[in-house]
């Protein structure tokens, strides 16, 4: 579904991202830790068409970011880390007015928008501006607006971390069940305990860079502390993160 | 470039419903959209019934008070643009709807659209009411001049939204916006009391001009916009100006370093030198054309000036002057292209030609090429290769692309112009040599 070829991206003289290679497939999910300015906006923004790469490449279902991106856009839904609503529209118009832009029918469009307010507990608030929505309840709102058109690959950076838990659950389990029936998702998060939960695999970026990818145990032995727990017990996403960050050299957890 | 325009109208509907969602905003802006003409037209009748009847000067002040009532809901098109682009970029907004299959131009024509629709109709609406209140029953009606306006104040309002979309692309938030913004208001107002002046002068002929003139800009504007409106100009990050004089040394020695020399530099450059050259017999029919049109008394005076200013008696300064001046000419060509967008590089050669054709048209056509031969045989490529660099330098000016580079563009284009000079300059001594020493003699 994703594929990425040495992907690299400059701002002016400094390089947000360099030499990203990774590949996600069909149905599965790719968290991106890394600490703030690490370069996971930016590269989440160049994986959706947002930007172009200073170099390298990115196939979405097989099309190039660079040469089609119309096309690649179309696949994508993109939930920013910024909600970005519009705050003079009542939900069900703003998410209305989305699902025109991706071209759904009308009977489809009320049929999902319907379906997913309820699962947010978002139906009642349906028809008040969005500038009188809570934090959370925007970041619901971005959530639906993103995979409204059921988007084969979903770029999410820190879908939740405006919500509550119970909401928290509620978003990852939709993300989950988009997951299921065929979507890629790549989530980028500060929360460790959710991405042990929710990863299949785990890509760990620094400074522009992506250190490692793999699923745990593939990072764990990366990272060299099996050697030293293995038998006591299982180290933790944070203490895997933060050896393969604290050493600054790239781990070959697998190739990417 | 495709244009769907069913998404197109997606975009401009929203920003409409946006736009006059804001409760407050549109009734501020109705009220004085209805406020100021009603009192405008009411001291026009105040004039006319208090002030002796309708005289010429009332008949004037009039047409002048058509035009600021336009020019004021006219410039909120410059607040919504900027709210729709720069405003909408600030809360991510923008970043949301760039996310989506839109084309660019879909989003750029949908804003523009929505804000021209708001604004005209605002400014439509302030002109009938203004008429309304002020021309019935005064047995007059000044239909050619408010035609000129309308058309005019059209392309006033697509240039500023154009102007403002320009702007969004180079500032990050409002504050920053609304400062730039002076660049296109302050140029509007001056305008208008230019357009101001000439009605009250009674020369309201020449308001067709400035429509003219209002329109080319707009269309420039509106390309220049269209091309700079790109997801990666407008989320690209700043990396911030540290070290900002050193990036712009190094930028200027690199453009220089860069540009192209020589006959690489003519090859590279050679349709708009052909351009320039071209314009050198189109001045010549001009200047031929224009002695029969131009009375006598208007013109001797004026090349008689000329003349006596260029006459030394001796060669040497003679030589040094020629030189200087026709440097001089060169310099101000380029500086003034970027600005003129390119004008200038025609006029470096269209004018001698006018010169030409003029002195051809009071002589004959050998009598005229006799003076300036052989000195023209070197001036007069060298003013349409200089033409062809400086209008160049225009087209960088008013050329935007989606990856940016504007300034690097158009430094490059300079540095082009800067870098011919080296051997352009010497070309222009020789030229000069010959004009005083050899010249006179034939």
């Amino acid at each position: 579904m994703l594929q990425v070829y040495r992907l690299a991206k400059r701002y002016g003289e400094v390089w947000a991202i360099r030499d990203v290679s990774l590949r996600l497939e069909a149905g599965s999910t790719l968290v991106l830790l890394g600490q703030n300015g690490a370069g996971k906006t930016t590269a989440l923004r160049c994986l959706s068409g947002l930007l172009l790469p200073t170099s390298g490449r990115v196939l979405v279902g097989g099309k190039d970011s660079r040469l089609e991106p119309d096309a690649v856009r179309e696949q994508i839904g993109l939930v920013p880390e910024v909600p970005g609503l519009y705050d003079r529209m009542p939900a069900r118009s703003y998410l209305d007015f989305f699902g025109r832009v991706y071209g759904l029918d009308p009977g489809t469009r009320a049929r999902r928008i319907e379906r997913l307010l309820e699962l947010f507990d978002l139906a009642e608030a349906g028809d008040r501006w969005l500038g009188s929505f809570s934090k959370g309840m925007r970041q619901k709102v971005a959530l639906i607006r993103a995979t409204l058109h059921r988007p084969p690959l979903v770029l999410a950076d820190e879908p939740t971390s405006a919500l509550d838990p119970d909401s928290a659950h509620v978003a990852w389990r939709y993300l989950e069940e988009l997951r299921a029936e065929g979507a890629a998702l790549v989530v980028c998060t500060h929360n460790m305990a959710e991405a042990q939960q929710l990863a299949g695999e785990i890509g760990i970026m620094s400074a522009g860079r992506l250190l490692a990818v793999g699923e745990l145990p593939e990072l764990v032995r990366a990272a060299g502390l099996k050697k030293h727990r293995e038998v006591v017990e299982r180290p933790t996403l944070e203490e895997v993160y933060l050896a393969i960050v604290g050493n600054g050299v790239e781990h070959e957890a697998r190739p990417a | 470039m495709k244009l769907d325009r069913r998404k197109a109208l997606l975009v401009a509907e929203r920003d409409f419903r946006d736009a006059a969602g804001d409760l407050r905003l549109a009734l501020a802006m109705a009220g004085l959209a209805l406020v100021i003409p009603i009192a405008a037209g009411s001291g026009i009748r105040a004039l006319v019934v208090f002030g002796g009847g309708l005289s010429d000067l009332v008949q004037r002040v009039s047409i002048v008070g058509a035009f600021f009532v336009v020019f004021l809901p006219a410039s909120y098109s410059l607040v919504l643009a900027l709210e729709s682009f720069v405003g909408e970029r600030e809360r991510s907004t923008l970043e949301v709807l760039l996310s989506t299959p839109l084309k660019e131009a879909e989003i750029y024509v949908g804003k523009v659209a929505s804000v021209l629709a708001i604004s005209l109709f605002l400014c439509f609406g302030a002109l009938i009411v203004y008429c309304t209140v002020t021309f019935p029953g005064l047995g007059y009606f000044p239909l050619g001049v408010l035609v000129s306006l309308g058309v005019s104040t059209i392309c006033q309002v697509a240039a500023m939204v154009a102007g403002a979309v320009i702007v969004s692309a180079n500032a990050r938030t409002m504050r920053a916006a609304n400062v730039m913004a002076s660049f296109i208001i302050l140029p509007m107002s001056v305008v208008l009391q230019v357009e101001a002046a000439l009605i009250l002068v009674g020369r309201g002929e020449f308001l067709w001009g400035f429509a003219a003139a209002m329109a080319v800009g707009a269309l420039i504007l509106l390309r220049m916009g269209l091309g700079g409106f790109s997801r990666e100009a407008l989320l690209s990050r700043e990396t911030g100006a540290k070290g900002l004089l050193g990036r712009a040394r190094r930028a200027v020695a690199g453009a220089f370093r860069d540009a192209p020399g020589g006959l690489r530099l003519l090859r590279a450059r050679l349709a708009p030198i052909l351009a320039s050259l071209a314009a050198f017999p189109v001045g010549a029919v001009l200047g031929y054309l224009a002695a029969g049109a131009l009375p006598g008394r208007v013109a001797s005076p004026v090349l008689s000036a000329l003349l006596r200013s260029s006459g030394r008696a001796d060669p040497a300064s003679m030589a040094l002057w020629v030189f200087a001046h026709n440097l001089l000419a060169i310099l101000l060509a380029g500086l003034l292209a970027s600005v003129t967008i390119g004008l200038t590089g025609y006029l470096l050669t269209a004018l001698p030609g006018a010169l030409v054709g003029y002195a051809a048209a009071v002589s004959s056509w050998s009598l005229a090429l006799t003076g300036i031969l052989p000195n023209g045989l070197i001036e007069i490529p060298v003013a349409a290769i200089a033409g062809g660099l400086a209008i160049h330098i225009g087209a960088s000016a008013i050329h935007m692309e989606p990856e940016g580079g504007w300034t690097r563009r158009l430094l490059g284009a300079q540095a082009e112009l800067a870098k011919a000079l080296l051997w352009l300059a010497p070309l222009l001594a020789i030229a000069a040599l010959l004009e005083a020493y050899v010249t006179p003699r034939l």
